[in-house]
């Protein structure tokens, strides 16, 4: 008998053990009640969303907010599409840039924001930022968060260990182009022994694809990916970095991704403004020992969020009070200054407070303008219903390579052939 | 009111000449007391099932327009490469997953039910920790020990020289991971099935064949082996559904591309590939018609099972 107690005691602590170790969901603060003055707020993991949520909370004492983070951005823009077939949506959403043309496309599932005031707004946002949220019939269903400027973050100590320049103008002068990018690539690996950066698919073709004057859409929306020269260009790019051995190999967000950061595994990450923030998370123990470099290239945009109201919500006034107040001009430098994601309102470009911000974790590196600089002279590409399926098409078909798997003379036709079949055209 | 007839005759004759509408009511009432259970599945069950025929009919975006366009769904699902690919990888995975857990499962039953077991309650109900254990945790702790670099297994590899699998990026290796996931969440209970038949099987039946000097092997395979026929025939058919219809797993081992399972959809199973389509292509009709045609592979294979364990077993009787 006793045994029998004790082994049912052992198996109930196991399982509770299993249980809470996965049970780690975010869900926000205290379930708000039916008054007018609360919200519900769906976002998604990794950009905390939670500080800005605190901030609001500050200003609007008498404000409920339900934050849930569902999941990584694509798993809300998921999970959003199941509400808005038929479920309980929320009062508001974050989306991510690349899942927008498909709610944009389908505006009658959002409350059209110029009923609430973002006529008097959209001016304050720049301008290629805004048009990716604005329907064709004019309605706005986003308001954007953030854009995703790039950089290059490396890391002083390995570059110092590979006889690399270490200063950061220096490094920026190592790579004007992405062919440089690679021949450094090259000699890092020659004399360390070890991989340059994490992978070729997200950090060289996805930095590349995004610097285009047009991507997979021409202005008018027909699909161009196979035929782009500047598509096909960026896509040698991975491939020739896919195939110089110079990468660890590892998806960006992966588990292995992460263990090879933290041990300095790979000496060089794309690094988009919101990517900061993950390899702060990611690599505590690091501080200090990165650096940022400018992109081959010079600009580009990677990411950017926005928030929309859908139109079964049961608050909308109370989601639109948060987008006016945080979603200011000075609400995203303030949301910058805490957090680092990247203004979309340029009137704050200039602001003192952003120009002259450094971050210690990237050895004091003037984030603001180093970010801000990349976003300067951009030239907006159109964004179509299907650019994250074709993008992920290409994606594949270089870390194939990469894995050593794939015939790199036949990748982009297999990839363009894939991504046909994929979107059904 | 004609299902109810046949019962009609098959009652007892002087209820029937006693009290007629006391009668009826008693016909009625078995089939009111099952009542909850179809309705509860009408709803539930086949009502979504019908649904799912009628909208694989139809472009369906799930936030915008339905366009009824036939067939058409199928005749490019049975076009698409990545539809039989998918297909391949499930009974792949499926047969590696299915085959090792039953016999792990019957021998471990076996050694569970010896009568000189001790701490017998512990060892049969600690077989049951992987089942209780949610699959999340169990793919992410899995995932993590068959990392290519980082990992558990392959630093043991490393030890005696053999050099570092990608586990995730080839076929047969993620096939291999998910199939080792499922054995460990399953084996447990499938061996509790068993163990609970064997029990049933009077003692002395091996104590005779002990006596006759049979070994415990020997008393595996003509004592514990015929008399588990039944519920073998049960778990075959079980997991068959089950195993065709396996989600989580390739879900969660491939962070990177989560929805394919792997660059090259190496490791994608129907019902993955349902959900890609459906929910991250938002193609509900396409989605469905991919549900549809895993309805008809499960369906199809659990009776060849049926069919085929059901012979066995009226063969091997004496």
């Amino acid at each position: 008998m006793k045994f029998r107690n004790a082994s049912v005691v052992a198996l109930a602590a196991a399982a509770a053990l299993t249980m809470t170790a996965c049970s780690g969901t975010s869900d926000g603060t205290s379930a708000g009640g039916a008054e007018s003055k609360s919200f519900e707020f769906w976002s998604f993991t990794g950009i905390d969303q939670k500080a800005t949520v605190d901030d609001y909370k500050k200003k609007k004492p008498d404000v409920t907010v339900k934050l849930t983070e569902v999941g990584s951005s694509v798993e809300t823009a998921q999970a959003l599409t199941t509400a808005l077939a038929g479920g309980k949506v929320p009062d508001l959403v974050l989306i991510q840039g690349d899942d927008m043309p498909k709610f944009v496309q389908q505006p009658q599932n959002f409350v059209d924001l110029r009923s609430l005031g973002a006529d008097t707004m959209k001016g304050d946002y720049l301008d290629w930022v805004m048009s990716q949220s604005t329907a064709k019939d004019g309605s706005i269903i986003g308001i954007p968060t953030d854009v995703g400027g790039m950089a290059v973050a490396y890391r002083t100590d390995l570059f110092e260990a590979a006889g690399l320049p270490t200063d950061r103008d220096k490094v920026s002068e190592l790579w004007p182009t992405w062919d440089a990018f690679i021949e450094t690539g090259k000699k890092y690996t020659a004399k360390t022994g070890k991989a340059f950066t994490d992978n070729a698919a997200t950090s060289v073709f996805f930095q590349a694809v995004n610097q285009v004057s047009e991507k997979y859409y021409d202005p008018s929306g027909n699909p161009v990916y196979a035929t782009n020269p500047q598509v096909r260009t960026a896509f040698d790019y991975g491939i020739k970095a896919a195939q110089a051995g110079i990468t660890a190999k590892q998806s960006s967000f992966t588990d292995g991704w992460s263990a090879a950061m933290k041990k300095g595994d790979f000496a060089v990450v794309a690094a988009p403004s919101w990517m900061l923030g993950s390899i702060r998370s990611n690599a505590p123990d690091t501080k200090g020992k990165w650096d940022l470099a400018t992109i081959p290239g010079g600009s580009g945009n990677w990411g950017g969020s926005y928030l929309a109201i859908p139109k079964n919500a049961q608050n909308p006034k109370a989601a639109w009070d948060y987008i006016s107040t945080m979603q200011s001009p000075a609400g995203q430098l303030e949301h910058f200054l805490d957090s680092g994601s990247l203004p979309t309102t340029p009137s704050v470009y200039k602001d003192q407070k952003l120009t002259s911000l450094k971050d210690p974790f990237f050895s004091d590196a003037p984030i603001g303008t180093i970010y801000t600089d990349s976003l300067l002279g951009l030239k907006p590409f159109l964004i179509g219903p299907d650019s994250s399926a074709i993008g992920q098409e290409f994606l594949n078909a270089i870390t194939n390579v990469e894995q050593g798997k794939g015939d790199p003379a036949k990748a982009f036709d297999t990839a363009v052939t894939n991504i046909k079949t994929a979107i059904g055209g | 009111m004609t299902t109810i007839s046949p019962a009609r005759s098959s009652l007892p004759a002087p209820s029937r000449a006693g009290s007629p509408r006391l009668g009826l009511r008693e016909r009625l009432a078995p089939y009111a007391y099952i009542a909850p259970f179809f309705l509860i599945f009408a709803v539930f069950g086949l009502v979504p099932l019908l649904f799912t025929f009628y909208v694989a009919l139809f472009d369906w975006n799930p936030i915008g327009d339905h366009v009824f366009i036939g067939f058409d769904n199928f005749t490019r699902l049975f076009a698409d490469g990545r539809f039989w690919n998918a297909v391949r990888n499930t009974i792949s995975i499926w047969l590696l997953s299915t085959v090792p857990q039953l016999l792990v499962a019957l021998v471990l039953a076996h050694l569970l039910n010896h009568a000189r077991l001790r701490l017998a309650v512990f060892f049969r109900m600690s077989m049951l920790v992987p089942y209780i254990t949610s699959v999340a945790a169990t793919a992410i702790v899995f995932a993590q020990m068959f990392d290519r670099d980082y990992g558990l297994l392959n630093w043991l590899l490393g030890l005696v020289g053999i050099g570092p699998i990608d586990f995730i990026q080839s076929m047969w290796g993620s096939h291999a991971l998910i199939a080792v996931m499922v054995v460990w969440r399953w084996f447990g209970y499938t061996t509790l099935l068993y163990l609970a038949s064997l029990q049933a099987v009077p003692r002395a039946i091996y104590e005779a064949a002990s006596v006759d000097g049979a070994g415990s092997w020997k008393q595996f395979l003509h004592i514990s082996i015929p008399s588990l026929r039944p519920v073998i025939v049960f778990t075959i058919v079980t997991s068959t559904i089950g195993g065709l219809q396996i989600f989580t797993e390739p879900l969660l081992i491939s962070r990177a591309t989560p929805l394919t399972c792997g660059a090259v959809r190496q490791c994608q199973t129907l019902t993955l590939f349902l959900f890609e389509q459906g929910f991250g292509q938002f193609r509900f009709g396409y989605g469905a018609a991919i549900g549809v045609a895993l309805f008809v592979l499960v369906v199809a294979v659990a009776t060849l099972n049926y069919l085929l364990s059901t012979k066995i077993r009226a063969e091997k009787k004496p």
